[in-house]
């Protein structure tokens, strides 16, 4: 029987035979701690292992990425733990300066096909964008990671959906996302492993790939790939310039627990209402609700594509007086390439925000919060209650949060 | 086991809700952390649960961030296990990583009440209630002798001092 592409990662990094329901332990080309949960593993690390060095320094990280710079007492402190702890074992810390962790690892090309990461984010598992095996995980399991280079993993099953039709502006990669987690809500995904296949995931660039790959973790899956797929492009090696992507295919005969197919012709855009990614609209059923402000970023929706599509909505229009747009790029070089190609114009221009690289508001970090009965339109991944504050967020596209802010009610690109 | 009584909450419990992102950042006393489980949820949790009560609930049970913080508080609180339709994976770890025990059982989590008494088996797999007694597949094996050596950290730091953790 052939393999599904996750046994197969899992397969060349463990020991025995791979197989659903088996537990292996998994060798790691990369471990990280971020700025959140990190300090706690430090304080493990040194209450269980005292001065004893990680495995291997060289393939152990720390990246800062949700209070960037640091903007409480707290975090100030968490990140110096971090910071000294990492000097003394002389591991390499990407600093408050560069951006969401997770995307790092891909612009550095840590993360690539076949290899395995962990992490303490829980949307690590957006590294199945660029076939790898990843997971975030606890402070003690990345301890543990820390100092043994590996985990414990029970192999999942691995589900097939198959996406029939394309997409067309102004339906994006996020709205294809918003459809599939309708389609998948919490259950059918639950536990498993994902495989993508049809035109509208194979002709994704990497930068939707990443959205619909972040958002697994809403499905309550293990992870997602999109084995079939292009190269990257020139753009996008500017972007990635140091990782080398390629398609990993799952073997033939490999088994699938469960099939399913979902229909995505004439997909308009989508949006998820509080308080949960699984309750998706289309925005031509939400078009009467008033929106106090948005926010274009996170670890879904923070690549420069992204700031294309918001920009292509705000270029010569005003974000509506009294609504607050908030950018966040998820890194220092996407910041670079939006200069570079005077994208940040547009957007600064229209009247947003545009802050320095970062998650945002995701866990309390700085840019996104909300307070109680404000209404926010967010490309992010999560709106449970309480999750960006008190106000109540609803999730979109990049192009329907751009489009919100301008007429200051959900919209549609088409509205403006 | 001793009896203990039940919390009974729904689908989707996540962990913003178990445990409030803004005190992710501190490094609290554990009396604290339980103090502050379920706040955004069930504000009596935190002030009636007892040592020894159980957690039964719906699918999904510990969605969201990463935080172990979200297992560590519940333990912290005095609960004996978590019986759930299903379980979030990271949570799931978590929990077993901190020897928590956490027992999917889709049967025991709808039919069992809310405030109900009652005790589990573990070496035998069963759940005793008033409404009578359920059934669940026990642990694989390497994940009992995790929860059994009191959390992976024990479990492991033997291994690695053998050199026995596989290649």
């Amino acid at each position: 029987m052939g393999k599904t592409v996750i046994e197969k990662i899992l397969q060349s990094h463990s020991e025995g035979r791979t197989e659903p329901g088996k537990i292996v332990w998994v060798d790691l080309d990369v471990r990280s701690a971020r700025d959140f949960g990190g300090p706690n593993v430090v304080k493990n690390f040194q209450r269980e292992y005292g001065d004893a060095p990680v495995a291997d320094k060289e393939k152990t990280f720390f990246t800062f990425d949700l209070s960037v710079p640091a903007c409480t007492r707290k975090y100030a402190e968490n990140q110096q733990i971090c910071r000294k702890f990492a000097r003394k074992q002389g591991i390499k810390v990407f600093d408050v300066d560069k951006g969401i962790g997770s995307h790092i690892l891909m612009e550095e090309g840590l993360a690539s096909p076949g290899k395995t990461v962990v992490g303490t984010d829980s949307h690590l598992n957006i590294l199945g964008a660029v076939n790898c095996f990843s997971q975030g995980m606890g402070d003690v399991d990345i301890t543990f990671a820390f100092k043994s280079g590996k985990i414990w993993f029970e192999v999942p099953e691995t589900m097939k959906v198959q996406l029939e039709g394309q997409i067309r502006w102004p339906a994006t990669a996020k709205d294809l996302t918003l459809c599939i987690l309708k389609h998948m809500g919490t259950q059918k995904a639950a536990l498993k492993a994902v495989e993508f296949y049809g035109e509208a995931v194979e002709n994704l660039s990497l930068a939707g790939r990443i959205t619909l790959c972040s958002m697994e973790t809403e499905m309550a899956g293990i992870t997602g790939f999109i084995p079939r797929g292009k190269r990257l492009s020139s753009e996008e090696r500017k972007e990635f310039p140091r990782l080398s992507f390629s398609p990993l295919h799952a073997e033939r005969g490999a088994h699938y627990s469960d099939e399913c197919t979902i229909d995505v012709h004439n997909l308009n855009p989508q949006v998820a209402v509080p308080f949960s990614p699984t309750r998706v609209q289309s925005v031509s059923e939400l078009k009467n609700i008033h929106v106090d402000s948005g926010f274009i970023g996170s670890c879904t929706n923070g690549r420069v594509e992204d700031f294309k599509a918001a920009a292509q909505v705000l270029k010569g229009r005003k974000v509506k007086p009294g609504i607050m747009l908030k950018l966040v790029p998820a890194t220092r070089r996407v910041y670079e390439r939006l200069l570079q190609e005077g994208i940040l114009e547009i957007l600064f221009e229209s009247g947003a925000i545009v802050s320095n690289p970062g998650c945002g508001g995701c866990a309390e970090g700085h840019i996104g919060l909300t307070g109680s009965g404000e209404v926010q339109i967010s490309t992010g991944n999560r709106n449970f209650a309480g999750k960006q504050g008190r106000g109540e967020i609803y999730l979109a596209s990049p192009a329907v949060v751009a489009a919100s802010c301008v007429k200051g009610r959900i919209a549609s690109p088409e509205d403006v | 086991m001793k009896k203990g009584k039940v919390w009974k909450y729904g689908d989707n419990v996540n962990t913003d809700v178990i445990y409030p992102g803004k005190y992710t950042y501190s490094m609290l006393e554990p009396d604290e952390m339980a103090s502050h489980a379920l706040e955004d949820l069930d504000p009596e949790f935190a002030k009636n649960v007892n040592p020894g009560d159980f957690i039964v609930a719906g699918r999904n049970f510990g969605c969201g961030s990463s935080r172990e913080q979200a297992a560590t508080c519940l333990k912290y609180a005095g609960i004996q296990a978590i019986i759930a339709k299903s379980f979030a994976r990271i949570f799931f770890r978590n929990a077993i990583n901190q020897g928590l025990p956490v027992i999917q059982s889709e049967e025991a989590a709808r039919t069992i009440e809310g405030g109900e008494e009652i005790r589990i088996d573990f070496s035998k797999g069963k759940i005793r209630s008033q409404k009578g007694d359920f059934t669940f597949s026990p642990y694989p094996a390497s994940v009992m002798e995790i929860i059994k050596a009191g959390g992976l950290i024990p479990y492991t730091k033997e291994k690695i001092k053998r050199g026995k953790l596989g290649k």
